[in-house]
């Protein structure tokens, strides 16, 4: 459904993309990496907002580099971004509504009742008529959200889509997502791994514009196999450790004394990946 | 409980389409209300109710819509255009204040002095250029990140951005020029290098920022104007022949320009 080959981006000499290669195809698919890992400029590319310095990228058997190519695909795809910017002075409907202009929904009649229909998948019925201004960061970010499932679009780009979100705005969030994830193709960029673990069924991981892993969570997990101890005493200093909610304390790497093994989490399995434990 | 006068079918379907005024669909609602005969003509579907209750939700949480965007659509301009026009960045109160400030400024320099007229012809097609420079890209639209992946960015929405700014600014320097101490003729000679600025200000924003294009194009206005002026005096750069060309500039990349926003 989504290729992208040998993918390049360059910012002054350091590479946000080098050469990437990857497919997406219907589901969630997940990108883990740390910052500067070239995850936000990947959505960007998708989102055709950013145009690559090399590679290729083809959506639906459409090329972005096309100007022809590149509207028939925003037609198809929904963006939420790292840091949507909003007009302060427009109400939350206006707004959704400005964008669905933007998206070619003419009809007034249809384009409201499409606006009403987001605004309610994100709950944020009774903020419709608030002006963004007034709005707290959590409704701000639902309301980016909104704008990007207008139309129900095949391709769902969502960076960094939780950020700011209460831990019940974020279940409302998966349920969302995971539902859009039935029938078409969502990637999210994401720093909560237990976002990835509970939502994708692919994830991904990047690291200085490539990608390091490219597997379920479960496999992701795995990863940390036999590097996951749980002890009583506290490890030397000199290893990366924290306490859990019983008391014990939680390593990563080398076994420590007195130490039992216990089952990897997919964010273990990252921070083994890229090597942030030992 | 029945009345002897009954909704007409005429306004029963302008009350089914809700496009009566608010206080003929509230009579209508009463009546109904009261009227088993006239309840029964009128369709009550679920679809129906619920699409005429969304209508209802949208019309008490939509803030009324700006006095620009009021003016656009009894203009005959269609809603939804109306409504994008109306949001350009710099279509704010505090740039067409700037604009009025700058017009004033030229024309009161040039009434206390003739030999400041050229300042109003040379300030003039800066002005748009500076709006568009304004008007679109990361920098000057807060929101540009999140409408720059939608089918209408790029080229169509600068271009229809442009257009409003466009529609405020030569209305605006129409009205202050006759108030300049010239000849109509002479008073109007902005028009076409203005009209020339901004299509190619769009024009050669399809390769460089809008800005830097703005930038590009103010800097040859400025040297087309200087060159004239060591040519033959300040106003050689408005005379017939170079009004011809600003002319033919203007039309052959306006018609790039709606080649370019179709595709």
């Amino acid at each position: 459904m989504i290729t992208v080959t040998n993918l390049t981006k360059r910012y002054g000499g350091r590479y946000a993309l080098a050469g990437l290669d990857l497919a997406v195809g219907t589901g969630v698919t997940g990108l883990l990496g740390p910052n500067g890992a070239g995850k936000t400029t990947l959505l960007r590319c998708l989102a055709t907002t950013l145009a690559p310095d090399g590679g290729s990228v083809d959506a639906f058997g459409l090329d972005p580099a096309d100007p022809v190519q590149r509207t028939a695909l925003r037609r198809r795809l929904g963006y939420l971004p790292q840091d949507p910017g909003f007009y302060p002075h427009f109400t939350a409907f206006d707004l959704v509504d400005y964008v669905a202009i933007l998206k070619e929904l003419t009809d007034r009649e249809q384009r409201h009742a499409e606006v009403r229909r987001v605004l309610a998948e994100v709950d944020l019925t009774g903020q419709a008529g608030t002006k963004v201004r007034k709005l707290s960061g959590g409704m701000r970010q639902r309301l980016a959200l909104a704008q990007a499932l207008l139309g129900e679009p095949d391709l769902l780009i969502l960076d960094e889509p939780t950020v700011g979100l209460d831990p019940a705005q974020r279940m409302l969030f998966r349920t969302l997502i995971s539902r859009m994830g039935e029938s078409r193709a969502v990637v999210l960029s994401t720093h909560q791994t237990e976002d990835v673990a509970a939502l994708c069924e692919r994830v991904i991981v990047m690291r200085e514009g490539r990608a390091v892993f490219d597997g379920t969570p479960g496999q992701l997990a795995e990863v940390a196999a036999g590097r996951v101890w749980l002890s009583d005493t506290a490890p030397p200093a000199s290893r990366v450790f924290w306490r859990t909610a019983d008391g014990r304390y939680r390593t990563l790497g080398e076994r420590p004394p007195a130490a039992h093994g216990t089952a990897p989490g997919v964010e273990d399995g990252y921070l083994t990946l890229l090597g942030e434990a030992a | 409980m029945t009345t002897s006068w009954h909704i007409s079918d005429e306004l029963r379907d302008r009350y089914l389409a809700g496009t009566l005024a608010a206080p003929l669909a509230t009579s209508v609602d009463a009546h109904l209300g009261g009227c088993a005969e006239c309840r029964a003509a009128v369709p009550y579907e679920s679809a129906w109710l619920e699409a005429s209750w969304g209508r209802i939700e949208t019309e008490l949480i939509r803030p009324r819509p700006g006095w620009g965007e009021r003016l656009l659509r009894l203009g005959g301009v269609p809603g939804h255009l109306a409504r994008l026009l109306s949001a350009t960045p710099t279509m704010s109160r505090a740039w067409m204040a700037a604009v009025v400030a700058a017009l004033a400024f030229g024309v009161l320099a040039a009434r206390h002095q003739a030999e400041l007229l050229p300042a109003f012809l040379i300030l003039a097609p800066v002005l748009p250029l500076t709006g568009i420079a304004l008007a679109y890209g990361p920098r000057a639209d807060p929101a540009h990140e999140l409408l720059a992946a939608t089918p209408l960015a790029g080229p169509r929405l600068l271009l229809t951005r442009a257009t409003a700014v466009l529609a405020v600014a030569t209305p605006l320097a129409l009205v202050a020029s006759p108030l300049l101490p010239a000849p109509p003729g002479l008073s109007a000679a902005w028009l076409l290098p203005s009209l020339a600025a901004a299509s190619a200000c769009l024009a050669l924003s399809h390769r460089l920022p809008v800005p830097v294009s703005a930038l590009a194009v103010g800097a040859l206005w400025l040297a087309v104007v200087g060159a004239g002026h060591l040519t033959g005096g300040w106003l050689t750069a408005f005379g017939p022949a170079a009004q011809v060309a600003y002319g033919l500039i203007a039309l052959s990349l306006s018609f790039r320009l709606y080649r370019m926003s179709i595709r």
